[in-house]
């Protein structure tokens, strides 16, 4: 037999060098009605192409060939949707719903931190961290924005009124294009995933703070999101000493 | 000669640890403190250790001649070198904004070089010989298989690492570097 264990329901078809005989042999009669298990689904995409081995396992996978990629945004818009919809029917209201948002994004940023950064230095010989507060900002602001949303994000602002307060404000956000909030859900911001996002890229950096997004729509961009930073006292003090 | 890696989470939990030992010779390293202590004290530790650490052979502190305390080659003491490097490592993460860190600490035979990942991961490598450029290789590509290791969805930020392959693939890369 060419394969170890072909896909009993389609052995028949693609196999022609497989004897009749063997779909009558109880091996293959018993698997035709077992669930398919995992390694099935190899040998599915094994049978397409017959010198082909297993699939490369994520160790194998070269880190950059993804990097130019692009995901549909109509694909992504459904799958945000869904995501959106599931968790809305597990929570009791708009905070618990932005929260749980906010967590996924989080899950998305400490990957996102790790991948972007392995992508820009791995092949330098010192490799770099950010470890100043400012020029992490402006990293986020371009670099992780590039990476998730394929542009930068339009601007960024230090609060007047709290020290501790920084916005990114983006136009238009992609994940928002086709998102329109019923009135019942009044101040919802989708982008609660986007502020996971730079939360997480913020813990990874070593500035903890609490993310927050908000709608604020102008007469230009209706759908204009500030993604509010409020860093906790600790980075504070910490850039009180660096600057010294 | 030996070598210990330790992968640590953001918040200092264990995900991953690797013994190594190189098949290159050991440097005759002659460790301070074992050295300025009486023989009866050094002796005295390695009865402990050897015993605490369930070894068979109670030979180490009868053999004469220079005796290496206890061999520090215990795990616990291993353990407790590299915990204790945790604190220089973490003033030098928020002064240096380099990743590889070079040598953090030093104790008895061991040195202590550590690499801090973007996410600020941190990876802590004990060694005997000085070997400054197979340590960054070695790091630097680690850090490659961590990043691979978390994209994986099923991986939790703090989880340990129990991927039968990423242990083969640090392994094949000590091997190589180390």
């Amino acid at each position: 037999m060419a394969y170890s264990q072909p896909h009993p329901r389609l052995s028949v078809l693609s196999n022609s060098s497989q004897s009749s005989v063997d779909q009558f042999s109880p091996t293959s009669s018993s698997a035709r009605y077992s669930l398919p298990s995992a390694p099935s689904i190899h040998t599915t995409i094994g049978s397409a192409k017959p010198t082909q081995g297993p699939r490369p396992n994520i160790y194998d996978r070269n880190l950059n060939k993804t990097r130019i990629a692009e995901v549909s945004a109509s694909s992504f818009t459904f799958l945000f949707s869904e995501i959106v919809q599931y968790t809305h029917k597990r929570v009791s209201g708009i905070n618990d719903l932005e929260r749980r948002l906010n967590t996924l994004g989080y899950r998305i940023g400490t990957r996102v931190l790790e991948l972007m950064v392995w992508r820009a230095e791995s092949s330098s010989k010192a490799p770099k961290r950010e470890i100043r507060l400012v020029p992490a900002l402006m990293v986020i602001h371009t670099q992780v924005w590039k990476a998730v949303y394929g542009k930068p994000a339009d601007a960024i602002e230090k609060s007047v009124e709290n020290a501790d307060e920084y916005m990114i404000i983006d136009n238009d956000p992609p994940i928002e294009r086709n998102i329109s909030v019923p009135r019942d859900l009044g101040g919802l911001s989708c982008s609660s995933f986007t502020a996971g996002i730079v939360e997480a890229v913020l813990d990874g950096f070593g500035f903890p703070a609490r993310v927050t997004a908000h709608g604020t729509p102008t007469a230009q961009h209706p759908s204009r999101t500030t993604i509010l930073i409020k860093l906790e006292k600790s980075v504070l003090e910490r850039e009180e000493l660096l600057k010294q | 000669m030996s070598h210990h890696l330790f992968i640590l989470s953001p918040s200092d939990t264990p995900i991953y640890s690797l013994t190594h030992y190189s098949t290159k010779p050991a440097a005759a390293v002659t460790s301070p403190l074992a050295a300025n202590l009486p023989t009866w004290s050094t002796s005295a530790f390695a009865g402990t250790l050897t015993a605490l650490s369930g070894a068979s052979s109670a030979t180490q502190h009868t053999t004469s001649g220079p005796v290496r305390m206890g061999g520090g080659q215990d795990r616990h003491v291993i353990q407790m070198i590299a915990n204790a490097s945790l604190d220089v490592i973490e003033d030098l993460v928020r002064k240096e904004n380099a990743m590889y860190l070079r040598t953090v600490d030093k104790f008895n035979e061991w040195t202590v070089s550590a690499f801090v990942t973007p996410g600020n991961v941190k990876f802590v490598l004990l060694h005997e010989a000085k070997n400054d450029d197979g340590i960054r290789a070695f790091f630097m590509e680690v850090w490659e298989l961590y990043v691979k290791a978390q994209l994986n969805p099923f991986h939790r930020a703090q989880g340990v690492i129990r991927s039968g392959v990423f242990d083969g693939r640090v392994r094949a890369t000590a091997k190589k570097h180390l």
